[in-house]
C-alpha cells in the first residue's frame, strides 16, 4: 500500500529533475545532501523544500540524508571525509559551526569546510507573555537591576543562541539574569505561557509564525530589523549591545574545485529567487537572506571572535 | 525456592544482580569523576549521576549480602552458540549495510543468523534469506525511504 | 455555531471521499510502521512531510494524524506477538500481552487491545471536542516543580510493575536513569558517560535499548532454551475474547482511558507515563496483583486504552495553544505550518473546518482501525504458527533495519547488539528490563526539571511543597513508599485479600 504510494512520487520528483541539462558535472549522478539534524527539524524541512528547486536548476537528483548528532559534528565530519568531487554537500548552521571549535576537540578541521551559500539569517529575540508588565528590554533590565537573579530566561541550553544573547545582555546592561535551559523552543514557550519563567529567547522566524496574542517581543538581536518583524526594535536601538542571529546554509569540502562551488552557490541564488519557493519559505517563517559562499566565509572570522569573547565570559562566571 | 544443594549458600542470580548494580555504579562514578557537582541552586552535570551511582552501589551491596545468606540457587545453563552467532551476525549486518549495501547485508544477516539454530536446512535458509531480502528492499528501502544503498557503492 | 453544528461541520469535512481516503491511507501506513519494529512514526512522518505540500491542508494533516495513531495500534501487535515494544508506551503491553500469546490467547489479547484502544480513542476525541481549551490550561499549570513531583511518583510507581523483588526493580530504574544521562548535558553542555564516543553525544536512542533488551535478547534466550524447535506457543484455544475477558477488562479500560486522557495532555513522556501508570494502577486495585505478568487481560486492556487516549489527547495542547507536547506533535506542527496554518485559538474561530475536520477524522480513523484490525487478528495469530526457525531471522532483520535507519550509522546497531548481550545477562540475573526503560525515558525529564526548578527558585526546595499539585503528588509518593517499605503492612494486606477471596 505504502510502496505504491511513495513510488510515483519519487518518480515524479526524478522526472522533474531531468528536465534541464547543464554541463556534465552534476548530471551523471546524484548529489548527496547531508542534513546535520533529525528529520522534521527547521533545517531539515527547509532543505527538503529547497532540494527540488536545486534539482530542477542543476538537472540532477539531490537525495537528502540525515546525519544528526553532536550539534552537527557528525555531519561535518562526514562532509570533511567525503570525496571532494562536488557530489556531497551538507547543511551548515551558525553559531553551532563556529562555537563547537571553541571548547571542544573536533574530529574534523573546520578549515576543510567551505560555505557554498547562506540561505537564511534569523535573528534571536526575547519574548515575554502578552500580558507581561515588561514592554521593552529596558523594563526587563530595570527590574533585573533591583532583583538580581530573579529574572529567569528560558534558553535551549548552554552556548545556544539564546544563551549567548543573554550573556551579552548581562554584560552590556550590568545585570544578573538566570538562564533556565529547556529541551527546545517549544518547551520553553510552554513554560513561558504557564508563567514559570520571566522571558524566553526565540528566533524571529519562530515568533513571526506563532499564534498572535499570546506573546510579545521585547527586542530583536539583529543589526537591522528583520523583514519578518519590522515593528520590533533591535537591542542596539534600545541601547544594549546584543547581536545574535542564527544562519542556515549549505557547505562543501574546500577541496571541491572553486568553479563547482560557485555553480552550486548560483543555483541556490536562483532557487531562492523563485517566487514559488519564496511562498513556501514565507509559510514556514524562513527569513531568506542569501549570501554567496565567499561573502559568508568572509563574515565568519568576526562572528567567531565575538563568540570566543562570550565563551570566555562563561568560563569566568563559573 | 531451595536450590539443588540445600547445604550451599548463595543465590547466584541475585549475586549476579549485585555484581551488575555495583558494576554500573562504579563505572558511572569513574566516568563522571571529572564532572562538576555544583550546588543545589546551580546543579552541575555530575550531581545527579553521582547520586544515582551511589544508590546503585548501596543497593547492589544490600542485594549481594542478602543473597549470600540465602540457599544456593544456580544460574540457568548458558549455551554460547546462539549468544555469539546472533551478536556477530548483527554486527556484520551493520558494517555490510554501510559498505556493501542492503542486499548483501540482509542475506548475510539471515544466513549467518540462521546458523544460531542447529536444526536448519540450507535450502530453506537460502529461500528465506532471498525472500526476506526482497521484502526488506521493497518495503523499507523503496517504500519507507530508509537511507541505505542497495548495492555495493 | 453551537457544538453539534461544529461537530457536523467536522464530519462533513472528514467524510469527503478524498479525506476519507487519506485517513485510511494514514491509518494503514501507521499500522504498518507500528508493526515493523524500530521504524517509528516520527521518522515516517518526517519523510512524508514534504509530500503533503501537494495535498490540501486538511487532507495532509488527516493523513499524518492517521499515521500517528495507526502506529499506536500497530505497536501493540508486535508487543503482544513477539515481545517487542516498538515504542516506550508499548513496553508494558509486553508484560501480560506476550504471556497471553504464549498461552494461546493472542487473539483475545489483540482484540481487547484493539477494542480498548477504540473506546479510549473515542472518549479522548470527544474530550478534545468538548473540553479541549479547558483541559489545555491544566497542561500550563505544570511547571518544573510539578514535573519533578510527577516523575518521582511515576518512577516509584514503576516498581510495582515488576513481578520480582522490589529492590531489583529499583536497581533497574536506577540503571535506566543512568543510561538516560548519557550524552551532552542539556544545561551545561558537558559530556557525560560517553566514553569519548561522539556518537553518544546526543544520548542513546530509546529504540536501540528497546530492541537490544527485548528484541535481540529474546531471540538469544529462546534459541538457547532448546533451539528453535522448543519455542512453541500453546495451541490457539479461541480467537476472540471470552465473556470473562470482557468482564475483567471493562473497568480497566475505563480507568486507563481516564488516566491516559489526562496524562496525554502533559508535554514530555505523556503517553509512556500513561501506559505505565495505568498498568501500575490496575495492579494496585486488582484483587490478584500477583497474577500480573502471567497473562491477565487487565494488564493489556488498561495500558492499551491509556496510551491510545494519551495519543489523542496530546493533540489538545497543539490544537488549542499551538504547543506540541512531544516530537510527533512538533512534526504535526510543522505540517500545519507548511500549509500556513498556525495552530492555536484563532484556528478554532477562523478555520473551524480544520480543527473540527481533524477531530472528526480522528474518530473515523479509530473506527477504521478497529474495522481493519479485527479481521487482521486471524492473520496475525497465524503468524505465531510459523516455525520459529523461519520467524526469528525475520524479526532479527526488521530489528536491524529499524535501528540502522534511525541515524544511518553502524554504531547504533552495534550498541543495540551490546544491549542484547546486557539483556541476556539481565535474564540470567532474573532482572526484568521494563522498569529500566521507564527510568530511561523519565530520567532526563526528572533531572532537567529538578535543575530548572532550583535555578528558578535559586536553590530553595520549599517550592515543592508550596505548589498544590506538586504537594499532592509528593504526599502520594510518600504513602506509596511507606506501603513498600513496611512489608509487614503489605503482608497483612495481601492476607486480607486472600481471606476475602477464600
Amino acid at each position: 500500500m505504502n510502496t505504491r504510494f511513495a513510488l510515483p512520487l519519487a518518480a515524479a520528483i526524478s522526472l522533474a529533475a531531468t528536465t534541464a541539462a547543464l554541463a556534465d558535472w552534476p548530471t551523471d549522478r546524484p548529489i548527496e545532501m547531508i542534513v546535520a539534524y533529525a528529520p522534521g527539524g527547521g533545517t531539515d524541512i527547509m532543505l527538503r523544500t529547497l532540494a527540488p528547486y536545486l534539482e530542477a536548476d542543476l538537472g540532477t537528483q539531490i537525495p537528502v540524508m540525515n546525519r544528526p548528532g553532536a550539534s552537527g559534528e557528525i555531519a561535518y565530519t562526514a562532509l570533511a571525509q567525503a570525496k571532494p568531487d562536488g557530489y556531497t554537500i551538507s547543511s551548515l548552521n551558525t553559531p553551532g559551526f563556529l562555537t563547537m571549535r571553541i571548547d571542544r576537540k573536533l574530529r574534523f578541521d573546520p578549515d576543510d569546510i567551505c560555505p557554498i551559500a547562506r540561505i537564511v539569517e534569523d535573528p534571536g529575540m526575547f519574548v515575554v507573555q502578552a500580558a507581561s508588565e515588561f514592554n521593552s528590554l529596558a523594563d526587563l533590565v530595570a527590574y533585573a537591576k533591583d532583583n538580581p537573579g530573579a529574572v529567569s530566561i528560558g534558553t535551549t541550553g548552554v552556548g545556544t543562541d539564546e544563551h549567548l544573547a543573554m550573556l551579552q545582555l548581562e554584560q552590556s546592561a550590568g545585570v544578573d539574569l538566570t538562564a533556565v535551559p529547556f529541551g527546545g523552543a517549544n518547551e520553553a514557550k510552554t513554560a513561558l505561557l504557564g508563567g514559570h519563567v520571566t522571558a524566553i529567547g526565540l528566533n524571529v522566524g519562530e515568533f513571526a509564525s506563532a499564534e498572535p496574542g499570546q506573546i510579545k517581543g521585547l527586542a530583536q538581536f539583529a543589526g537591522e530589523r528583520s523583514i519578518l518583524a519590522p515593528e520590533l526594535p533591535t537591542a542596539t536601538e534600545q541601547g544594549f549591545d546584543v547581536l545574535m542571529s542564527s544562519e542556515r546554509g549549505l557547505a562543501a569540502p574546500c577541496a571541491v574545485p572553486e568553479d563547482l562551488r560557485a555553480k552550486l552557490s548560483d543555483a541556490v541564488d536562483r532557487a531562492l529567487a523563485n517566487p514559488e519557493f519564496q511562498e513556501k519559505a514565507r509559510q514556514q517563517g524562513l527569513a531568506l537572506s542569501y549570501q554567496s559562499g565567499a561573502d559568508w566565509s568572509a563574515a565568519m572570522p568576526e562572528r567567531l571572535a565575538r563568540y570566543e569573547e562570550i565563551f570566555k565570559l562563561i568560563k569566568e562566571n563559573q | 525456592m531451595a536450590g539443588p544443594a540445600a547445604s550451599d549458600k548463595g543465590d547466584r542470580p541475585d549475586l549476579l544482580t549485585a555484581a551488575i548494580f555495583v558494576g554500573f555504579g562504579a563505572l558511572g562514578l569513574w566516568q563522571t569523576r571529572v564532572l562538576e557537582g555544583g550546588t543545589l541552586a546551580q546543579m552541575g552535570p555530575g550531581f545527579l549521576p553521582r547520586v544515582v551511582c551511589v544508590l546503585l552501589i548501596v543497593l547492589g551491596l544490600v542485594i549481594g549480602f542478602a543473597a549470600l545468606r540465602r540457599d544456593a540457587e544456580p544460574i540457568e545453563p548458558i549455551k554460547l552458540r546462539p549468544v555469539i552467532i546472533i551478536t556477530l551476525s548483527i554486527v556484520a549486518f551493520a558494517y555490510a549495510a554501510t559498505h556493501l549495501g542492503f542486499v548483501i547485508a540482509s542475506l548475510l544477516l539471515v544466513i549467518a543468523g540462521s546458523l544460531a539454530d542447529p536444526g536448519g536446512k540450507w535450502r530453506t535458509t537460502l529461500l528465506l534469506a532471498a525472500g526476506l531480502t526482497a521484502f526488506g528492499a521493497i518495503v523499507f528501502v523503496y517504500g519507507l525511504g530508509v537511507q541505505v544503498p542497495l548495492w555495493p557503492v | 455555531m453551537n457544538f453539534v453544528d461544529l461537530l457536523m461541520l467536522g464530519f462533513s469535512e472528514a467524510m469527503t471521499p478524498a479525506n476519507l481516503g487519506f485517513c485510511l491511507l494514514g491509518a494503514l501506513l501507521g499500522t504498518l510502521i507500528g508493526v515493523l519494529p524500530g521504524i517509528g512514526p516520527t521518522a515516517t512522518i518526517a519523510v512524508l512531510l514534504p509530500i503533503t505540500f501537494f495535498l490540501p491542508p486538511l487532507a495532509g494533516i488527516i493523513m499524518l494524524a492517521g499515521i500517528y495513531y495507526g502506529a499506536q495500534y500497530g505497536g501493540s501487535t508486535t508487543a503482544i506477538l513477539v515481545n517487542l515494544p516498538g515504542e516506550a508506551s508499548a513496553v508494558v503491553t509486553t508484560l501480560d500481552g506476550y504471556q497471553m500469546a504464549r498461552q494461546g490467547r493472542a487473539g483475545a489479547a489483540l482484540a481487547v487491545a484493539a477494542l480498548g484502544s477504540f473506546f479510549a480513542g473515542t472518549v479522548a476525541t470527544f474530550a478534545i471536542a468538548v473540553a479541549g481549551p479547558t483541559l489545555s490550561s491544566f497542561a500550563l499549570n505544570f511547571g518544573p516543580a510539578e514535573y519533578v513531583a510527577l516523575m518521582v511518583f511515576g518512577l516509584l510507581a514503576a516498581t510495582i510493575l515488576a513481578s520480582g523483588p522490589v529492590l531489583k526493580a529499583i536497581g533497574m530504574i536506577l540503571i535506566g536513569l543512568l543510561l538516560g544521562m548519557v550524552g551532552t548535558d542539556q544545561a551545561t553542555g558537558a559530556e557525560r558517560l560517553t566514553f569519548g564516543a561522539v556518537e553518544l553525544f546526543d544520548g542513546i536512542d530509546f529504540i536501540v535499548i528497546a530492541i537490544g533488551l527485548f528484541g535481540f535478547s529474546e531471540i538469544i534466550s529462546n534459541l538457547e532454551r532448546s533451539g528453535s524447535e522448543g519455542v512453541t506457543v500453546a495451541p490457539l484455544t479461541r480467537l476472540w475474547p471470552t465473556r470473562e475477558d470482557f468482564r475483567n477488562s471493562w473497568a480497566a479500560v475505563l480507568r486507563g482511558t481516564g488516566l491516559g486522557t489526562l496524562l496525554g495532555l502533559l508535554p514530555g513522556g505523556g503517553a509512556t507515563l500513561a501506559s505505565f501508570s495505568a498498568y501500575s494502577l490496575e495492579k494496585k486495585v486488582s484483587r490478584h496483583p500477583e497474577k500480573f505478568g502471567t497473562g491477565v487481560v487487565e494488564g493489556v486492556a488498561a495500558p492499551e486504552a491509556a496510551n491510545n487516549a494519551a495519543a489523542q489527547s496530546s493533540f489538545i495542547p497543539l490544537l488549542t495553544l499551538g504547543i506540541p507536547s512531544n516530537n510527533m506533535m512538533a512534526m504535526m506542527l510543522s505540517a500545519f505550518m507548511i500549509h500556513g496554518i498556525t495552530p492555536g485559538p484563532s484556528v478554532l474561530t477562523n478555520q473551524p473546518e480544520i480543527f473540527w475536520g481533524l477531530v472528526a477524522s480522528m474518530w473515523i480513523g479509530n473506527l477504521l482501525l478497529v474495522v481493519i484490525n479485527l479481521p487482521m487478528i486471524g492473520l496475525w495469530v497465524r503468524l505465531l504458527t510459523v516455525p520459529y526457525r523461519l520467524l526469528y531471522p525475520a524479526i532479527l532483520l526488521f530489528c536491524c533495519i529499524g535501528v540502522y535507519s534511525m541515524n544511518n550509522r553502524i554504531f547504533d546497531v552495534i550498541l543495540a547488539a551490546g544491549f542484547g548481550l546486557l539483556g541476556y545477562v539481565f535474564r540470567k540475573a532474573k532482572c526484568e528490563p521494563g522498569p529500566l526503560l521507564l527510568g530511561f525515558v523519565l530520567g532526563p525529564l526528572l533531572e532537567a526539571n529538578l535543575r530548572r526548578t532550583l535555578l528558578i527558585t535559586q536553590g530553595d526546595p520549599s517550592i515543592f511543597i508550596e505548589r498544590p499539585i506538586s504537594l499532592v503528588m509528593l504526599i502520594a509518593t510518600v504513602v506509596l513508599l511507606g506501603l513498600m517499605i513496611f512489608p509487614a503492612f503489605r503482608k497483612t494486606r495481601e492476607e486480607a485479600f486472600q481471606e476475602e477471596e477464600a
